[in-house]
């Protein structure tokens, strides 16, 4: 009895993994053997969703791709599997919950470091370039964050200390748009441990609004 | 007789009660009476001491103490009370005369009468709990006259009456008025500040407030606390010849009150004579007044040290900020020695060398020295000035006064480590020109400096004079080994360890081929002896001597750079040349040389050469010459400029750009070497202790600092903790 039950289990099994790869070949690169760029793209318009939209970067968090652009087939399994999903029109229900899931706070910084992370294209690189980070921001905590985000984006864009971005003062962007009072930014100490480039920026708000 | 019964004698006690007579106790009673009636009328030398004795003994023994010494008390009562309509009666001035006459009367009675009663003093009062004899003549006394009504007022008025007179230069009779003071002493300590002392200090502080508020209207600052010390002394002098001494404290508390304390705020800021009058003109002895009465009364001394501080502050940052004294910086450090040197002398001469005074003037000094960024590199000037000449003639000890005087300014600097880079240029420019007056004081001052700022701060200063020495032993082991050279130009190479001296790498220019050829046998044989070793000659930075025959035979001898030899000496074999065929021959850098070429072309009396056309500057298409018609009355002219001197604004600039480069490599070794020991800290006390540890070489920046910790955490040194954000952790 328990081995027919299992036989009908893994025969799902098999069944369910067939679907995943099934779905994988429609989008991969046959010579690579993995999802390219353009395979993101065809997903994302059988999806219904922008390629730049922040639920594609929730689904490469989830999956945990290592490359940005790419899903192998490794990733693409694990992640489809534990988002119990193996068509196309589960996978766009799926999104939706995914979007809750990271909002959780347990996710939630995770998924903000994974973001920057995903951006390190080259290898042996720390930092991102300016004008990304600022797409990045406006994508990741735009929705949550609004103003915070506006305003410093449009510090980000004027000052010209620092050409680019490295994780330090990435995950500190987060912590500020958390703990920050806005626009006031009444409770920010400058001689606390926040990088240099807050400090900058708060010193420019307050010029502005003075 | 026959009948002699024996007797045996029993004693008993009596059977019967001896009955005293009763008018007994009243007829003794009168003897003493009688007797007191005559010891008041002075007329006691007919008594006899025995027999009173014995009769107040027996009323005392016989019961009758009660009736004795109330007797006593009445009968002194009315004494007292004649004696007071005596005294009331005394007119004028011989009132204290009489009231003391009498006091002394009174005294010598109640001498004998206590005598007289002292069995009764012994027993009967102590038993009933009555005021002993002598006491009791005391309060009796103080009851009867003092505290009388016609005399208690006038006591007191007339005593006023006197030290008023006294205050107002008259002289008084100051034994009358001991005799009366201690008399009111013995009366108890509540009588004499009751009926004197009380009234006495208020109508002194009234007489000094009166006065304090005259004198400040008419005299200057200096010539009141002169009056405020003179009735300061009175009062103590006062007390010493007939007051109560615990009486000094309160009444020169009173004249500190009045006199000082309530215009203290006026007197230190009188115009032209107050407190910065003073200190402006030296005016030793006001001051030292100042502080001694100053120092009575409360927050005085702080009052003077905060007008001085203000003061010193002001002056010093005027002294610092003065464009025209900016134009000599060793005008302007002269100026802060002497502002230090007067400071120092008020000090120690008017302040007796109060450390909290001492500690005000070292603070200002480190405020406003430090206003001035420029202050580092015009104290190196003053240094280089003394050493290349100042000091000329000097003596040993004289030399040891200066330097330490010298060191005392350089401590205040926050920037020490801008002062060393200077330092060490000028210090490079003496050596190497051979213009230092004397080496003891050069290395003592060394010295001075690593005491001040430790090894580390002066080890490369030390390679200097070290590689002077070697530099030395080496030509005189080259010569020695080409005896053959005697002959020809004379070289002198001195051999400078890299990274010891302040130098800028610089492109070799070509040199004249006798040059050139005796480098290189320099060159072969230093190599030989230290294989390993890498040479580039610093064309930029030698001298030369050269002998000049000029158009009309005129013979000199042309102290010049090494540039300017390279130039001259290709007019050996060329009459004319233009600047850019000097240009491609020397290859010496283009700013260089026409700094060079206008140093020897336009400048009055070291133009050995011709230009043109005849402009102030040099343009690329000019043209030079030898000036045939070259004239100085001395034999030796100098034509370089190897002298230090003050920064033009793109040199400044970017020594303060070394400087600030410099400053990261050691922010970030504290960063670590903190790190490293603590594991993990919170920023703000990276931030103190980082601070503490460069204190001594300049003063770190907080923002500076927390730009080098993040390049630190961005190369993995240090990473900040997960939990709490203000920590930082160690990364090994």
């Amino acid at each position: 009895m328990l081995a027919g039950y299992s036989t009908v289990s893994s025969k799902a099994k098999i069944k369910g993994l067939e679907k995943i790869d099934r779905l994988f070949n429609t989008y991969a690169n046959s010579s690579l053997g993995m999802i390219d760029p353009e395979g993101i793209e065809a997903l994302c318009s059988d999806l219904g969703v922008d390629y730049t939209d922040v639920r594609i970067l929730m689904l490469a968090w989830k999956l945990k791709a290592e490359k940005q652009g790419y899903f192998t087939q490794d990733e693409w399994q694990t992640g489809l599997k534990a988002l119990g999903v193996d068509s196309l029109s589960k996978l766009k229900k799926a999104l939706s919950d995914l979007e809750k899931e990271v909002e959780k706070p347990s996710n939630y910084e995770d998924f903000y470091t994974y973001a920057f992370r995903y951006c390190l294209t080259e290898e042996k690189q720390k930092s991102v370039d300016i004008e990304s980070i600022c797409e990045l921001l406006n994508l990741v905590l735009g929705v949550q964050f609004r103003p915070q985000i506006d305003s410093l984006i449009e510090y980000l864009k004027v000052q010209n200390d620092y050409k680019v971005i490295n994780s330090d003062q990435w995950i500190n962007f987060l912590r500020f748009c958390k703990e920050i009072s806005f626009p006031d930014l009444e409770n920010y100490d400058a001689t606390q441990a926040w990088p240099l480039i807050l400090d900058n920026y708060v010193e420019w708000m307050r010029e502005k609004h003075s | 007789m026959s009948n002699q019964k024996k007797k045996i004698f029993q004693i008993e006690a009596f059977k019967n009660r001896v009955v005293v007579d009763p008018k007994y106790a009243e007829k003794t009673w009168k003897i003493l009476e009688h007797a007191i009636h005559e010891i008041y009328n002075h007329n006691a030398s007919g008594l006899s001491f025995e027999e009173l004795y014995r009769n107040a003994y027996n009323m005392v023994l016989h019961k009758f103490g009660e009736k004795l010494y109330s007797g006593l008390v009445t009968t002194m009562t009315a004494h007292l009370k004649e004696i007071s309509k005596s005294i009331e009666a005394a007119q004028g001035d011989l009132f204290l005369e009489e009231l003391n006459r009498k006091w002394n009367d009174h005294n010598k009675a109640l001498q004998m009468i206590r005598d007289i009663l002292m069995y009764m003093d012994r027993t009967y009062i102590p038993n009933t709990h009555k005021t002993p004899v002598h006491e009791l003549g005391l309060s009796l006394w103080r009851d009867n006259i003092i505290h009388s009504g016609k005399i208690q007022s006038r006591l007191l008025s007339t005593l006023l009456e006197l030290v008023h007179r006294e205050r107002t230069g008259e002289v008084i009779d100051r034994g009358l008025m001991r005799n009366i003071v201690k008399m009111l002493m013995d009366l108890g300590s509540s009588v004499y500040q009751e009926d004197f002392e009380k009234p006495f200090l208020e109508v002194s502080a009234e007489f000094y407030r009166r006065e304090s508020q005259k004198f400040i209207e008419c005299y200057d600052c200096g010539d009141y606390l002169k009056k405020a010390e003179i009735r300061l002394n009175e009062e103590i002098e006062r007390v010493t010849h007939y007051l109560d001494a615990k009486s000094e404290g309160k009444i020169t508390h009173v004249v500190e009150k009045e006199m000082i304390a309530n215009h203290m705020m006026r007197l230190v800021h009188m115009e032209n004579s107050g407190l910065v009058n003073m200190l402006l003109n030296d005016k030793h002895g006001d001051l030292g007044r100042m502080y001694n009465l100053f120092r009575r009364v409360p927050n005085g001394l702080a009052m003077i040290r905060d007008v001085m501080t203000s003061h010193l502050r002001e002056t010093g940052k005027q002294l610092v900020t003065d464009a025209e004294r900016l134009k000599d910086p060793v005008e302007y450090v002269q100026r802060l020695l002497d502002e230090k040197e007067k400071y120092d002398g008020i000090i120690s001469l008017a302040f007796s060398n109060d450390k909290t005074f001492q500690n005000a003037l070292n603070s200002s000094f480190e405020y406003f020295i430090n206003l001035n960024s420029r202050s580092p590199e015009f104290i190196s000037l003053f240094v280089d000035d003394k050493l290349r000449k100042g000091l000329k003639g000097v003596s040993e000890e004289d030399v040891e006064i200066i330097l330490d005087k010298v060191m005392m300014i350089f401590c205040y600097l926050q920037e020490k480590d801008v002062f060393e880079k200077y330092y060490k240029q000028h210090l490079a420019k003496r050596l190497l020109s051979g213009k230092t007056v004397s080496d003891d004081a050069e290395r003592s001052l060394i010295v001075k400096l690593k005491t001040a700022c430790g090894y580390q701060y002066t080890s490369k200063l030390e390679g200097m004079f070290t590689d002077m020495k070697t530099s030395q032993d080496t030509m005189q082991g080259f010569c020695s080994s080409h005896p053959e050279l005697t002959d020809g130009p004379t070289l002198v190479v001195q051999v400078l360890t890299t990274g010891s001296w302040p130098t800028q790498p610089s492109i070799t220019c070509h040199l004249p081929f006798e040059m050139s050829a005796l480098c290189e046998k320099f060159r072969s044989y230093y190599l030989g002896i230290h294989t390993g070793r890498r040479l580039s000659w610093q064309t930029n930075m030698g001298t030369a001597d050269i002998k000049a025959i000029f158009g009309k035979g005129q013979k000199h001898e042309l102290n010049v750079s090494t540039y300017q030899m390279c130039i001259l000496m290709l007019f050996n074999n060329a009459d004319r040349l233009s600047y850019k065929e000097i240009e491609q021959v020397t290859a010496i850098p283009a700013s260089d040389l026409k700094r060079c070429l206008q140093s020897m072309a336009c400048v009055k009396g070291k133009n050995v050469l011709r230009k043109e056309p005849m402009s102030k500057d040099i343009g690329e298409d000019d043209s030079f010459f030898v000036n045939e018609k070259f004239a100085s009355k001395f034999y030796k002219v100098k034509v370089g400029t190897v002298v230090a001197q003050k920064e033009s604004e793109p040199e400044k600039q970017e020594t303060r750009q070394r400087v600030e480069e410099d400053r990261k490599p050691q922010i970030e070794a504290a960063v670590v070497r903190i790190m490293k020991s603590r594991k993990v800290l919170d920023h703000n006390n990276i931030i103190a202790e980082v601070t503490k540890q460069l204190q001594s070489r300049f003063l770190a920046n907080p923002t500076e600092i927390k730009k080098r910790i993040e390049s630190l955490i961005e190369r993995e040194f240090l990473e900040r903790d997960n939990s709490d954000r203000k920590m930082y952790r160690y990364l090994a």
